[in-house]
């Protein structure tokens, strides 16, 4: 078992030196922390004019995450994608396979290697995070579970971009494909659900009765024949289930919420968490409106949404997980030696 | 007894094929090269050398037949082969900003060593292979000739049995080549086994002690290659007084349409050595000044060309 690690180690190490290292990611990384600075002055000082007092901190540090995540899934596949089809080009895989290091060790390392990388940048916005945690008061749960989530979904990124560059021959096409992957999972579930949810409608019937004569307190005491309108209302209900393979949405689906005193979220993760089970709601097929009965459509608090629905975050990040080891699995099976076949026009060394 | 139970060590390769969909790369190779010996492996481009040389890198599954490297198959003992096999590809890959140095490290390091025998071992290497004055330099820098010593280096830093060496030669300069042929020589007297492919065929004629041929995937017998070499093949004779050459030769029995003249010279068509020295001889008994006399072409090349065109005959 110690063979296996320190050979996993050397090709942790070499693929961190020859891959990684070089002033062109350094700079990236000033650009990062620069960008980084930005977005915490701005949000601090626009959260100040809406008069969020302490809580700003809150919003501050959902939005962080939410940019870490976002810049590490745009580097990550641009990091891993060429990993294995890369050293094949030039010419040091096979060279590398002729040794001892096996096929797993050989991916593994690569994958380390592409996930150390993608969380240098979560260390990088550790500074502004801790600031924004202690301005924000924010709960240990709800920081460790978002560091948590975020640097999983980063892994989940560098292995898919790992395995699909030794799926693929041409290291330019793997990284196209690992960034289609990451748009799927970003944008594509969002388009689908949309889609999803507008081609399927039900027809929702709107009764209402106004108020025509009130008494002195201001109540209605005659009102208007009902009036039956129907319209037709989207059912997201049915496809929330796409939603749930979004790597922003399971993130804010798993940090535990905090909410202001009339029970609205407090920070990013709380409003596309309420957002999101809001959409497990079906639609009321009949709305009435009465004011002589005092009967209205009632609106429930972000609170109550996401105490009464189901947290959805574990399937996507196990159908993540699965897509993630899949991805290396196939490459494994790819990239084996004494390899059974090759690749069309791919030369083995 | 089959020939890999008979031979300890060394590489013994029986009727291996391999095909890549409907081209047939090695249809049926068979050799055993021995301990301590250096062996040729020589044959047309696409003849299936490069096929054969991943088999016995252990990269490629042959698709029948046996191999065994320093006594292991590569296919059930893949470790074993590799702990005991050194592998030069054709293909020129470094990891371009590491230093010569540390490439060394690393390739010692992927074959289990710790860390101060990886840096004792890449030393002993970098000198071995004269890359002392760029061991601190990246990759990236050295020429190819220095990135083919890089790369022997590198099939050499496990200090292996058996070595498999695929055009070690190319891109060297004279001396550097004249440098590989007594390393090589070196590893066989040390017992080591050792395969080079090459086109260079005077450069394999210095170091091969034996040689096989492969064409459209087959090897050839050893039969084949021994009748060949004793088939009548050019040799060059010069003169100063070509007219008197031109008759001497005649009177000795040669017709006038065998000899060709190349230059200043004639060539003329002789079955081994015997009728070389015979003829020799005769001409310097007939009082013609003879200024050379050799083979026009290397032991091998003229394997290489006999096996070729009695292929496609």
């Amino acid at each position: 078992m110690s063979a296996f690690f320190s050979g996993l180690w050397v090709i942790l190490t070499l693929e961190l030196r020859q891959r990684v290292r070089t002033a062109s990611w350094y700079v990236l990384i000033g650009v990062f922390v620069a960008l980084i600075a930005i977005v915490t002055v701005v949000v601090s000082v626009a959260l100040r004019g809406f008069g969020a007092d302490d809580l700003g901190g809150a919003a501050i540090y959902s939005t962080i995450i939410y940019f870490v995540l976002l810049l590490g899934t745009l580097v990550a596949p641009a990091l891993s994608g060429n990993a294995i089809n890369g050293d094949r080009d030039a010419g040091t895989l096979a060279t590398t396979q002729v040794t001892l290091i096996t096929t797993w060790q050989l991916i593994i390392g690569k994958f380390l290697a592409a996930w150390v990388t993608a969380l240098a940048f979560l260390a990088a916005a550790v500074p502004f995070l801790i600031y924004a945690s202690v301005v924000g008061r924010l709960s240990a749960a709800a920081i460790t579970v978002s560091i948590l989530i975020l640097a999983i979904e980063l892994g989940v990124v560098a292995a898919i971009g790992v395995g699909l560059s030794g799926l693929v021959a041409r290291p330019l096409f793997s990284v196209v494909l690992s960034y289609l992957a990451v748009a799927a999972l970003s944008i594509g579930t969002l388009i689908a659900f949309s889609l999803g949810g507008l081609a399927v409608q039900t027809e929702v019937s709107n009764v209402s009765s106004y108020g025509t004569d009130y008494n002195s307190a201001g109540n209605a005491i005659t009102c208007s024949a009902p009036e039956t309108y129907t319209y037709r209302a989207p059912r997201f209900d049915l496809f929330w289930g796409v939603l749930a393979a979004n790597p922003y949405v399971v993130l804010a689906d798993a940090v535990p919420s905090s909410f202001d005193r009339n029970g609205n979220p407090t920070d990013l993760f709380g409003q596309i968490k309420s957002g999101v089970r809001s959409a497990q709601i079906a639609p009321e097929t009949l709305v009435v409106f009465n004011e002589c009965t005092n009967t209205f459509p009632q609106t429930p608090s972000a609170r109550d949404v996401i105490d009464s629905t189901t947290p959805g975050w574990f399937v996507g990040l196990t159908i993540h997980l699965i897509l993630a080891v899949g991805a290396l699995v196939g490459a494994w099976a790819r990239i084996r030696t004494p390899a059974a076949r090759l690749g069309r026009g791919s030369r083995i060394a | 007894m089959t020939v890999a139970q008979q031979v300890e060590g060394g590489i013994v390769v029986e009727h291996v094929r391999r095909s890549f969909g409907e081209v047939h790369a090695v249809r049926d190779a068979s050799f055993t090269a021995l301990p301590g010996t250096v062996t040729g492996l020589i044959g047309p481009n696409g003849s299936g050398k490069t096929t054969l040389m991943l088999m016995l890198a252990s990269l490629l599954q042959p698709e029948g037949g046996s191999i065994r490297i320093a006594g292991f198959d590569p296919m059930d003992a893949t470790a074993e082969v590799r702990s005991r096999m050194g592998w030069m590809p054709d293909v020129l890959g470094s990891w371009a900003n590491l230093s010569v140095r540390s490439t060394l490290e690393y390739a010692a390091r992927m074959y289990g060593m710790d860390r101060s025998t990886a840096s004792a071992r890449a030393e002993d290497l970098v000198q071995l292979v004269d890359l002392a004055d760029l061991a601190a330099s990246p990759t990236r820098v050295l020429s190819r000739g220095q990135k083919q010593k890089l790369s022997l280096a590198r099939a050499l830093i496990h200090d292996p049995e058996v070595l498999l060496l695929d055009e070690p030669a190319s891109g060297l300069d004279p001396g550097a080549r004249t440098q590989l042929r007594l390393l090589v020589r070196r590893f066989a007297a040390e017992g080591k086994t050792i395969l080079v492919s090459s086109h260079v065929l005077t450069e394999l004629d210095e170091m091969a002690d034996g040689v096989v041929y492969i064409d459209g995937g087959v090897t050839a017998s050893e039969e084949a290659v021994a009748r060949s070499r004793a088939s009548a093949r050019p040799w060059r004779i010069r003169s100063s007084d070509g007219e008197a050459l031109r008759s001497a030769l005649m009177s000795a029995g040669i017709a006038s349409a065998e000899i060709t003249a190349d230059r200043k010279d004639l060539l003329v068509p002789l079955s081994g050595e015997g009728a070389a020295a015979t003829l020799l001889a005769h001409l310097i008994g007939s009082g013609v000044p003879i200024s050379a006399f050799a083979p026009a072409v290397g032991d091998l090349e003229h394997t290489f060309l006999d096996l070729s065109s009695g292929d496609q005959s």
